[in-house]
C-alpha cells in the first residue's frame, strides 16, 4: 500500500470523532443533493410519461403548446391534410381534458381524461393488471390506475361512477400510471372522451403521426410543417423537452430542486473543508517534519487530497445506502425519487469534487508551513 | 584529508524587524568534513538553532552562502532546497518528530518515500536501517510503544536510510537519560565513520565531548573557538569557564 495512502488513512482514523463529523457532513450533503436530483428526474419522467408511452413518430400539436396537459385544440380537418402528406401512414387523434368524476357516494374529484382511437394504436393505457385493453371499446368502459381507487371511491374492476352525468364502468385496471398533478388519469375511447370533456368532434388535442414504413421521419416532418398551418410538428424528444421545460422551469419547480441541490453541495463542501482544515492544523507539526526531511509540496498535497478522497469514498458509500433506502421507500409514492446510473456516477464525482475543493483551505495552510519549526517544537 | 561535505561562508542572519531586530549570526564560517563528527556548542540564544536551520537549508541567510557537496544553495527556490534536503541531508531532532500513526518501519520508509524511492527494496533498506540502530525487533511498533531512546534511534534510522552526505542533529540526547544518550551518540559517531558523510551535533551536554572529532563553540552569533580531537581537554576547560 502506498505510504501516502497509509499516512492519509491513519491521519483520518486518528481522530475518529472528526472523521464521523466529516462523514456525516458528506452523507447529509450528498443525500440532500441525491433527493433533490432524484425528485428532478422523477418529476421529469412523470411529466413525460404519456409522451413516452404514445406510439407516435411525430406529434402534431397546436402552435405554442407547452406540455402534454395543455388543452389547446386543433381542427380535425388537419387530420385529413396530414394523411394526404406523402409518408404519413396514419394520424391518430387524441383528446385530453379535465373532468369531474362523481363517485357512487355522491362526492366528486377531478380526473384527467385521455382518449384516443384504441384500435388504431393511439395512446392506450399500459401495465394493465386487471381487465383487458379491448374491453375499453365496450360501452362506458374506462381504465384507471389501482393506486387511485381510494381517490376515485371505487373498489376495482367493474366499479361504476359518473363523469359529466354520464355513467362509466371500470373495464381495465393499470398499475403505476400516476400523475404528477395527483389528478388521476382515466383512459377511454376517443368518442367517449369527447363526450366527457366537451371537446367537439371538429376538434382534437393532438394528432399522433405514424410514418409509413421506409419513409424518413425528418422528411415527413418537413412536408407536414409546409402543408399544415397553425400547428407545430414535434418529434417525441422535442415534445418531451418542451413538457419538461414547462413543468420544471416554467413553474420554478426545477429551479427550486436545483437550488436545494446546490445548497446541499455548498453545505457539504463547507463542513468537509472545516474538518479537513482542522485536521491539517492538528498535524501541522508532522507536515513540517515531512517538509524538513525534504518532501516536496506535491507530496504533502497528495496526503491531504488522499484524506479528502478517502472521506469522499466513505461518505458516498454511506450516502448511497441511504439513497437506495429512499428510492425503495418512495417507489410507490406520488412522486418517486429516481436515481439513474448516470446520476449515481455524477453524485460520486460531485462528492470527490466537493472533497477536493474542501482540501484547498488545508493546502493553503500547509503551503505557508515553515519547516524550521521542527527545531523549536 | 577527507572531503568537505558542507561549508558555510560568512553567514549572517538578522531576525525580526524594527526595534525588535536581532542579529542572530554575525559572519559565521564553518566546514563539515566527511568522516567527522562535529559538536556545535553554545549557550541558549547563541545562534545554534538559527545556524542549524540555515545549514539545513530551511532558512535563508541574510548574508553569506552555504555549499553542499560543493554546490552553492543561495538563491534556490524552496522546492530545490527540499530536494537538496532529501538527497543530501539527514535530520535528527530533539523531540524525535516521528509520525505517531506510523510504525517504526513506515517512519523510516517515509524518508525514502519522499524521494520517490518506492521500489521493492525500499522496505528492505528501511529494515536494514532499523537493524543498524538495534531495532530490528521493533519494526511494527508505533512510537507510543517505544521508549524515548528507541524513538530517537528510529529517528536516526530515518536520517541515515537515504545515505545522506550530512546528518544534522539538534540536541539529540537532551530528552534522554545518560545510558540512552550514550547509545545515541555511539550510533551518530558510527554514522560519521563513513568518509562520505559528516555529522554535526548541536548540544549543551559536555558528556558528548568524547564522541567529537571537532568541537565548535558559538557565542552571540560568532564562532569563538574551534578545536580538533587533540584539543578536547582544552575545550573542557573552555566549557567550564563558560
Amino acid at each position: 500500500m502506498p505510504l501516502v495512502f497509509t499516512l492519509a488513512f491513519r491521519n483520518l482514523i486518528h481522530d475518529r470523532l472528526r472523521l464521523v463529523a466529516t462523514v456525516i457532513g458528506i452523507v447529509f450533503s450528498i443525500v440532500l443533493v441525491m433527493v433533490q436530483m432524484g425528485l428532478y428526474l422523477g418529476f421529469g419522467r412523470m411529466v413525460t410519461t404519456m409522451i413516452d408511452h404514445a406510439s407516435a413518430d411525430l406529434w402534431i400539436v397546436s402552435t405554442g403548446t407547452k406540455s402534454f396537459e395543455d388543452p389547446s385544440l386543433l381542427d380535425t380537418r388537419q387530420r385529413g391534410r396530414a394523411l394526404a402528406v406523402e409518408g404519413v401512414a396514419d394520424a391518430i387523434p387524441v383528446v385530453i381534458g379535465f373532468a369531474d368524476w362523481r363517485m357512487p357516494s355522491g362526492s366528486s374529484t377531478p380526473v384527467f381524461v385521455v382518449g384516443s382511437d384504441l384500435r388504431a394504436g393511439g395512446l392506450a393505457p399500459w401495465n394493465i393488471v386487471e381487465g383487458r385493453l379491448e374491453a375499453l371499446s365496450t360501452p362506458n368502459a374506462v381504465a384507471v390506475d389501482r393506486s387511485y381507487f381510494g381517490r376515485l371511491g371505487i373498489s376495482g374492476l367493474g366499479a361504476r361512477a359518473e363523469i359529466r352525468q354520464q355513467s362509466v364502468r371500470v373495464a381495465a385496471v393499470t398499475s403505476g400510471i400516476r400523475s404528477f398533478t395527483t389528478t388521476p388519469y382515466v383512459f377511454m375511447d376517443l368518442d367517449r372522451a369527447r363526450a366527457h370533456t366537451g371537446v367537439p368532434s371538429s376538434k382534437t388535442t393532438y394528432l399522433l403521426v405514424h410514418v409509413a414504413q421506409g419513409a424518413d421521419v425528418d422528411d415527413v416532418r418537413a412536408r407536414l410543417t409546409t402543408m399544415l398551418s397553425g400547428v407545430e410538428v414535434l418529434t417525441p424528444d422535442e415534445f418531451r423537452d418542451r413538457s419538461r421545460a414547462f413543468w420544471l422551469f416554467g413553474t420554478g419547480a426545477g429551479a427550486a430542486l436545483f437550488a436545494g441541490a446546490l445548497l446541499g453541495a455548498v453545505v457539504g463542501t463547507v463542513i468537509v473543508a472545516q474538518t479537513l482544515y482542522s485536521s491539517t492544523k492538528d498535524h501541522l507539526n508532522e507536515f513540517a517534519t515531512l517538509r524538513a526531511i525534504g518532501s516536496s509540496r506535491r507530496y504533502i498535497y497528495k496526503v491531504i487530497i488522499c484524506q479528502a478522497l478517502l472521506s469522499a469514498v466513505i461518505g458516498f458509500g454511506l450516502a448511497a445506502l441511504v439513497g437506495a433506502l429512499v428510492v425503495h421507500l418512495t417507489a410507490a409514492s406520488a412522486l418517486p425519487i429516481v436515481i439513474t446510473p448516470t446520476l449515481s456516477v455524477s453524485l460520486f464525482l460531485l462528492t470527490v469534487l466537493m472533497c477536493v475543493i474542501s482540501a484547498v483551505a488545508a493546502i493553503m495552510k500547509v503551503t505557508r508551513i515553515d519547516p524550521a519549526m521542527v527545531f523549536t517544537r | 584529508m577527507t572531503d568537505v561535505v558542507m561549508e558555510a561562508v560568512n553567514i549572517a542572519k538578522v531576525l525580526g524587524s524594527g526595534p525588535a531586530q536581532v542579529r542572530a549570526l554575525k559572519g559565521v564560517n564553518l566546514t563539515l568534513r566527511g568522516g567527522e563528527l562535529t559538536l556545535l556548542m553554545g549557550p541558549s540564544g547563541s545562534g545554534k538553532t538559527t545556524l542549524l536551520s540555515i545549514l539545513g537549508c530551511m532558512l535563508t541567510p541574510t548574508e553569506g552562502t552555504v555549499h553542499v557537496r560543493g554546490a552553492c544553495v543561495s538563491g534556490k527556490d524552496s522546492e530545490t532546497l527540499a530536494k537538496l534536503r532529501r538527497d543530501q541531508i539527514g535530520f535528527v531532532f530533539q523531540s524525535y518528530h516521528l509520525f505517531p500513526t506510523l510504525t517504526a518501519l513506515d517512519n523510516v520508509r517515509l524518508a525514502l518515500d519522499v524521494r520517490d524511492d518506492r521500489n521493492g527494496n525500499a522496505r528492505m533498506r528501511a529494515r536494514e536501517a532499523l537493524t543498524k540502530v538495534g531495532l530490528a525487533h521493533k519494526t511494527a511498533s508505533y512510537p507510543r510503544q517505544l521508549s524515548g531512546g528507541e524513538q530517537q534511534r528510529v529517528a536516526i534510522a530515518r536520517a541515515i536510510v537515504g545515505n545522506p552526505s550530512v546528518i544534522l542533529a539538534d540536541e539529540p540526547t537532551a530528552a534522554l537519560d545518560s545510558e540512552n544518550g550514550q547509545a545515541i551518540m555511539t550510533l551518530l559517531a558510527e554514522s560519521a565513520k563513513d568518509a562520505e558523510r559528516g555529522v554535526l551535533v548541536v548540544t549543551h551536554d559536555p558528556r558528548l565531548l568524547p564522541y567529537a572529532d571537532r568541537i565548535i563553540h558559538i557565542e552571540d552569533g560568532n564562532i569563538v573557538r574551534e578545536q580538533s580531537r587533540d584539543g578536547t581537554q582544552k575545550l573542557r576547560e573552555i566549557l567550564e569557564r563558560a
